[in-house]
């Protein structure tokens, strides 16, 4: 069972996430990276994850606004190393801007999710979204590491 | 507009100087300077024209912009507006859930104050977000029937509340030119309205039909029975957040009156309502 990772900057809404994910029974590792630049730490093992063993989540929640690296790059680097191009990514974001959803669609996004204000509607979709792409989707086959 | 001022200024010039011409043979003296006058009348008036286009351009100019700058900037203060009130409703329901059961009931309720309120304010914003979004959407204009899309929005009202007794009476083949999502928005928040205040009371009618405005112009019309508004008040019904109704009897936001009108105007037209308190209420609008 691999990783969620979360890509989130605002703190209240990591722990409100995290805290959604244990109320759906969700028992996935959850790694949390705090903004754009330390999500690709993560996924390409550099900077502050240099030397951990690669391995790729099976989903990542990707925030749009963010300081230093925003979602959209990360998601543009994602998509254009080999290793990661079919990485299931779904945009989590409080945005419903039509050019933040034309943006990360057509650079390959799987998902887009709006964060309900309401704290139930949130936790129904972390739900939904763990389902779905924990048990219910089939994910892409791994490929070579780097 | 300035290649017409252009031509009409050229063909002014064409036919002083063919004048000139003629009357040259009869008066040399008086004609040349009559001629003289009327090309320094004509490139005048030429010139004050074109720098009263060029002054309303660059006013134009400056109104697009600092609106364009308006709507954006509501749309971000809207949209950074949510992440705050995500993290009250979020712990608050934290709270309940965690410690709720130790809570003494008055604490919980507050509690629940807290939820109910962050929640209002959430669609608060949605609806302002969507305010926003109307006065900034690209528009073109097609032909759209207005019957189709109001039978489609009945359908969907009467999908939602399978046990509201509505008679729903539409008129056919109202034909309109306008941008077909607006235009559907404006329809569907009018008759969402009249649902909305038709459902205090029994025998429920809402009627969308075609009439004439005082000029003559097609308008059409959504009108209800149900819990219309003192007359006395309609210069505020199309204002943004501004009730008629306590919440507590008619729930909204305030915004839908709003968004009709911004699309009315945004198409060139009017709207404008009638209504008695406890009489029903008649929507108008036309499409310019």
């Amino acid at each position: 069972m691999n990783e969620i990772l979360l890509v989130e900057d605002n703190p209240d809404d990591v722990e409100l996430t995290l805290r959604a994910f244990r109320k759906s029974n969700i028992a996935n590792e959850i790694v949390v990276a705090r903004d754009g630049l330390e999500a690709l730490d993560y996924l390409f093992c550099t900077g502050m994850h240099s030397g951990r063993t690669p391995s790729l989540p099976q989903v990542m929640l990707l925030d749009l606004k963010m300081p230093r690296v925003d979602g959209l790059h990360v998601l543009e680097r994602v998509r254009a190393h080999p290793r990661t191009r079919l990485l299931p990514v779904v945009i989590l974001t409080s945005s419903i801007e039509e050019q933040d959803l034309l943006n990360t669609y057509s650079r390959g996004a799987n998902s887009y999710i709006r964060k309900p204000v309401d704290f139930q509607e949130f936790v129904d979709a972390v739900r939904q979204l763990g389902l779905y792409w924990l048990l219910l989707n089939q994910p892409p086959p791994s490929t070579p590491n780097p | 507009m300035r290649t017409i001022i252009h031509a009409i200024t050229a063909v002014g010039l064409l036919v002083v100087v063919s004048l000139a011409r003629i009357a040259y043979q009869t008066a040399p003296g008086y004609t040349a300077s009559a001629a003289l006058v009327s090309l320094v009348l004509l490139a005048s008036s030429h010139l004050l024209m074109m720098s009263e286009i060029a002054r309303r351009e660059h006013t134009e100019r400056a109104l697009h912009d600092a609106n364009r700058e308006l709507e954006s900037f509501s749309y971000s203060v809207s949209h950074d507006l949510r992440a705050p009130l995500r993290s009250i409703d979020g712990f608050s329901q934290a709270l309940v859930e965690d410690v709720g059961e130790g809570l003494p009931p008055e604490a919980r309720g507050h509690l629940d104050r807290i939820r109910h309120a962050t929640r209002r304010m959430g669609r608060l914003i949605d609806d302002l977000m969507a305010l926003s979004k109307v006065g900034r959407a690209e528009m073109t204009r097609e032909r759209v029937d207005l019957s189709d899309v109001a039978e489609q929005v009945v359908a969907e009202l009467r999908r939602q509340q399978p046990a509201r007794q509505i008679a729903v009476t539409i008129a056919p083949g109202l034909q309109a030119t306008a941008d077909p999502p607006l235009v559907r928005l404006a329809l569907q928040n009018l008759i969402e309205n009249a649902w909305k205040f038709t459902s205090r009371r029994d025998g429920s009618l809402i009627e969308v039909g075609q009439t004439r405005d005082a000029r003559g112009a097609p308008a059409f019309y959504v009108r209800d029975n149900g819990a219309g508004f003192d007359p006395e008040y309609a210069h505020k019904l199309f204002g943004p957040f501004q009730r008629l109704h306590a919440v507590s009897e008619f729930p909204g936001t305030g915004i839908g009156l709003a968004t009709v009108q911004r699309i009315v105007h945004r198409h060139g037209g009017q709207v404008w309502a009638e209504g008695k308190t406890n009489s029903g209420a008649c929507f108008f609008f036309t499409l310019g």
